[in-house]
């Protein structure tokens, strides 16, 4: 009996110490403060509703859940309403010496509470056909097309065309841009593993499976930067795979397309030639550099010295089966200009037994420079040391 | 008894482990059974805390990422393959042959066997973490598994192979065992409710490890002997793998959570001095969440581009009727009962609170345009967390709270299980509610760091606090364990005024289970003894385990 009365006084105290936690709960995801920035997220903080949405197709997929919610919730409310008043009210009292009622059943109630919930569920089954259909709908002339490429562990979007295409890694990842109000289709390509394009403000996501290409199409509402991430665990730096989708108006769009296209062209500049009257620097050592296959994702050293104003031959073997380069830039890090790179990133070779050559002019000024895996720029990077 | 006799000496230390390592008894197999999950569980729980630690706030700073992708997978792996499903069959092996009345199970050394088959399979797969790990999910997804080089992906497949056959041969006894070594009067529907999910269950491990086996040889071959079959360079598909796998991954779920419902099932109608409302629904319910299990599948590839959607939503949604219907019962139930809050009912009722919650979720993601949302993200985690700690782990501890005393003589302390059962109710909602927001706002999955302007981190630092409030909560239940034990076995045959034949014979049972069996007249043999409203005499039990 006294445990009864303790079992009660510990429902009601933990009961409100639950209620607590929820309201501490509902504080902190009301109250959030975020800024525009980041790569997935939107400006709200989270909630039981989903953020901002803006393609038409997320749109109608979006909508569908405050139904669902309000059928959930009404179940919820019900269910965990019965099992409190069921709880409280028959409870085992002291003047309880006969059984209860033994019950074993009622046929009619078992029919309602199975045909009740069977007609909930097909019209929930219907309602999402529907918006399935038009979400997975594709015209049969999109106004621009984009072929994204997920490999470990980055995106690489282009256009077909033309020569446009654009990469990066990291939080740094590549930016494609699309007009507003338009039909826009995305083909997904994997080369090696699965991975999945996910963009949180398109209420979608889509595998990139290898062997198969995917796509689907999306018109954009609103015009703004949707962050995106690779949403299939595709290995070390899944967690490190963005992107980012620019949607412009279409006068901007076509201004944008134009210059990439330009800047595609354009050839790179050469290296600055060494000043005239001097004589050429006597070839430099050779450095070389490793990866192996028991640590794929590093080069074996985190420092490269060279005296300025020298000539400086690396070899690099990689004997990884991931593809590689190095690039050595003139500056910290590298957002500064590339001084030299083995072979551009987009044709770098899988090893074992991949041997890249390059021979490039030390910079004149002592100091930290920077080189790094153009391809795993997260992951593989180091100090370029240039002594006096 | 002559004056002369001795006392019976205590066997020697030796000859008592020697007696363990090599018994055929359910009761021993079953115990070590349950003491193997429970270790496993805890392993398993400390690989939890060190995810859930790194998620705590943005940044990397206990584990690195090549840790990180090794802990997730395998922290699934342990969970489900050498905790849950080895600690229901463990419970299901000690109370079967009990409940039905039988003296064994129908195979007693293929039982031995299945144990000393999962032990080796799980320190199989333990002993990947020092060859790479397993960095590729529990999943396994192909080509990311069979590229992967580290050798603990081969432990694994092979630790899995292990732990299948074990499941399979265990399920093909309890198959027999149910079918054909039922107590005199014991028809299918006078079973107890236990032994239909235990026999349910049996039928989908059945026709889904064998799958399961299937794909985990292809994939060694794939790995290991230039195999092509998720290759599309070599004419495979990577698709085939998620079918292979999903086609045993989905009735795994129902595997997992079949003993849960059956354990429910036994512990409300005790606890509420009533018979189980609509025996029969329960029954038909059981068997249509087994038969639907097969035809889900697909609903974890949604976002591959290569199912057929409309069939796959549609029967997703449908399984979730029978799973209603089963709600329905057990409220009835507890209706105009007289319900007596020992801790096994704490945990039952804890159970149908909480894996409604799991249970909404998925109808949420049989809704294939919100599933392009959420898949892959924290709501299904979310998902797989209400159902499988607010489902499985509670109805395990229920179980354990009920059967303790059956199994060892001493039921446990009652306030250190309502101190367990809160500190874990309330750190599983603290845990695991925030995910359905982090994932409804794009937080994905399987990834050990996240942007620190996203606006996620106050809900990853509160879900670290609730997974370290269950990590607090398993103590008292170890500390309560411990006492318990060392007490006098005092608890009778039947400390609960309970219904099934478990409770007609000592606590713990002689090796044969029975002396005498009581009539078997309805589904509640032990309630009609105890009220007389059964005629005829007691029938002898069959001693030597032989089918009748």
């Amino acid at each position: 009996m006294r445990s009864i009365q303790a079992a009660r006084r510990h429902t009601w105290r933990s009961g409100s110490v639950t209620v607590l936690a929820l309201l501490a709960l509902l504080l902190a995801a009301c109250t959030g403060t975020r800024t525009n920035d980041s790569p997935t997220g939107d400006a709200a903080a989270p909630g039981f509703f989903p953020g901002e949405v803006v393609t038409q197709q997320g749109a109608a997929s979006a909508g569908l859940y405050l139904p669902v919610f309000i059928v959930a919730a009404i179940v919820f409310v019900l269910v965990e309403g019965l099992v409190i008043y069921v709880t409280l009210r028959f409870r085992r009292k002291p003047t309880d010496t006969q059984l209860p009622a033994q019950t074993h059943g009622n046929n009619l109630l078992e029919v309602i509470w199975t045909a009740i919930p069977a007609v909930v569920v097909m019209i929930l089954f219907v309602a999402s056909f529907v918006v399935l259909t038009k979400v997975e709908a594709t015209t049969d002339d999109p106004a621009v097309t984009v072929d994204a490429t997920a490999f470990q562990w980055q995106w690489k979007f282009a256009y077909p065309d033309t020569p446009i295409e654009l990469s990066g890694a990291g939080r740094q990842g590549p930016e494609m841009v699309v007009p507003i109000n338009e039909t826009v289709r995305i083909r997904l390509h994997a080369t090696d593993v699965i991975h999945a394009f996910y963009v949180p403000a398109f209420f979608y996501k889509k595998d990139a499976v290898p062997g198969r290409v995917n796509e689907f199409e999306v018109v954009i509402e609103k015009a703004g930067t949707y962050g995106g991430q690779c949403a299939e665990f595709c290995g070390l730096s899944h967690a490190d795979m963005y992107f980012t989708v620019r949607a412009v108006e279409r006068a901007e769009y076509d201004a944008w397309r134009e210059q990439a296209i330009l800047d595609e062209l354009a050839t790179p500049t050469p290296p600055p030639p060494p000043p005239s009257g001097e004589p050429k620097p006597p070839a430099g050592e050779v450095v070389k550099v490793l990866t192996t296959a028991e640590a794929p994702l590093a080069f074996n050293v985190d420092t490269i010295t060279a005296k300025a104003g020298t000539a400086l031959s690396i070899e690099y073997t990689n004997d990884s089966g991931v593809p590689h380069n190095i690039a050595f830039y003139q500056g910290e890090d590298a957002t500064a200009p590339v001084i030299a790179v083995t072979v551009p990133y987009d044709e770098a070779e899988p090893g074992p037994g991949d041997v890249q050559l390059l021979t490039f002019d030390v910079p004149d000024e002592p100091g930290s420079y920077y080189f790094d895996c153009q391809i795993h720029p997260v992951q593989m990077f180091g100090t370029f040391e240039v002594t006096a | 008894m002559a004056t002369t006799t001795l006392p019976q000496a205590r066997p020697a230390y030796r000859s008592r482990v020697y007696d363990w390592l090599t018994t055929v008894d359910h009761k021993k197999i079953g115990v070590m059974y349950i003491v193997m999950s429970f270790g496993f569980f805890m392993i398993g729980g400390v690989m939890a805390l060190f995810i859930r630690s790194e998620l705590a706030v943005p940044g990397l700073q206990f584990v690195g990422e090549a840790t990180y992708n090794q802990l997730f997978g395998m922290h699934a792996v342990t969970m489900i393959f050498l905790f849950v499903m080895p600690m229901t069959t463990g419970l299901a092996n000690y109370i079967v042959p009990l409940q039905i009345g039988a003296a064994d199970m129908a195979f007693p050394r293929i039982n031995a066997l299945s144990f000393w088959l999962v032990l080796s399979g799980g320190l199989m797969i333990m002993m990947a973490f020092a060859f790479g790990g397993a960095p590729v999910g529990w999943t396994m997804y192909a080509p990311l598994s069979v590229t992967e080089p580290a050798t603990g992906v081969d432990l694994l497949i092979l630790g899995l192979i292990l732990a299948g056959t074990s499941s399979l041969l265990g399920a093909i006894n309890f198959m027999v065992t149910i079918f054909r070594m039922r107590a005199p009067g014991m028809t299918l529907l006078r079973m107890p409710m236990f032994c239909w999910t235990t026999l349910v269950t049996s039928v989908l491990l059945v026709f889904s490890i064998p799958v399961v086996t299937a794909g985990l040889v292809m994939l060694f071959i794939d790995r290991n002997y230039g195999g092509g079959f998720f290759d599309p360079a070599q004419g495979g598909n990577p698709i085939l793998w998620q079918h292979v796998f999903w086609f045993f991954g989905h009735p795994e779920v129902y595997i997992l959570i079949l003993p849960g419902f059956g354990i429910i099932s036994e512990i409300l109608p005790v606890f509420a001095r009533k018979p189980l409302f609509g025996y029969k629904a329960f029954v038909f319910a059981t068997a249509s969440i087994g038969a639907l299990g097969f035809s889900v599948w697909a609903h974890h590839m949604f976002t591959t581009g290569a199912v057929y959607l409309p069939f796959f939503s549609f029967f997703t949604f449908l399984i979730a009727v029978p799973t209603g219907i089963k709600f329905f019962n057990w409220l009835a139930t507890m209706w105009g009962g007289q319900l007596k809050f020992d801790t096994p009912l704490l945990f039952a009722v804890g159970f149908i609170t909480l894996f409604l919650i799991g249970g909404l979720d998925g109808a949420f993601l049989a809704v294939v345009p919100f599933d392009f949302m959420v898949q892959d993200t924290y709501w299904v985690v979310s998902h797989i967390h209400y159902v499988l700690v607010a489902g499985s782990v509670f109805s395990i501890f229920a179980a354990l709270f009920y059967w303790f005393p059956k199994m060892s003589g001493r039921r446990l302390d009652e306030r250190l299980g309502k101190v367990q059962f809160w500190l874990l109710f309330i750190g599983t909602n603290v845990a695991f509610f925030p995910q359905h927001m982090l994932g409804l706002d794009g937080m994905i999955r399987r990834i050990a760091d996240y942007s620190d302007n996203a606006g996620w981190t106050s809900l990853n630092f509160l879900s670290t606090i609730g997974a370290f409030m269950i990590g607090v909560s398993v103590l008292p239940f170890l500390w309560n364990v411990f006492i318990t034990l060392r007490k006098p076995q005092d608890a009778g045959d039947d400390p609960w005024e309970g219904y099934t034949l478990e409770w007609a014979t000592t606590s713990p049972p002689p090796v044969h289970n029975f002396d005498k069996l009581p009539p078997v007249r309805s589904e509640r043999p032990v309630f009609d003894l105890r009220h007389g409203d059964v005629h005829g005499a007691p029938v002898a039990a069959i001693t030597s385990g032989e089918a009748h």
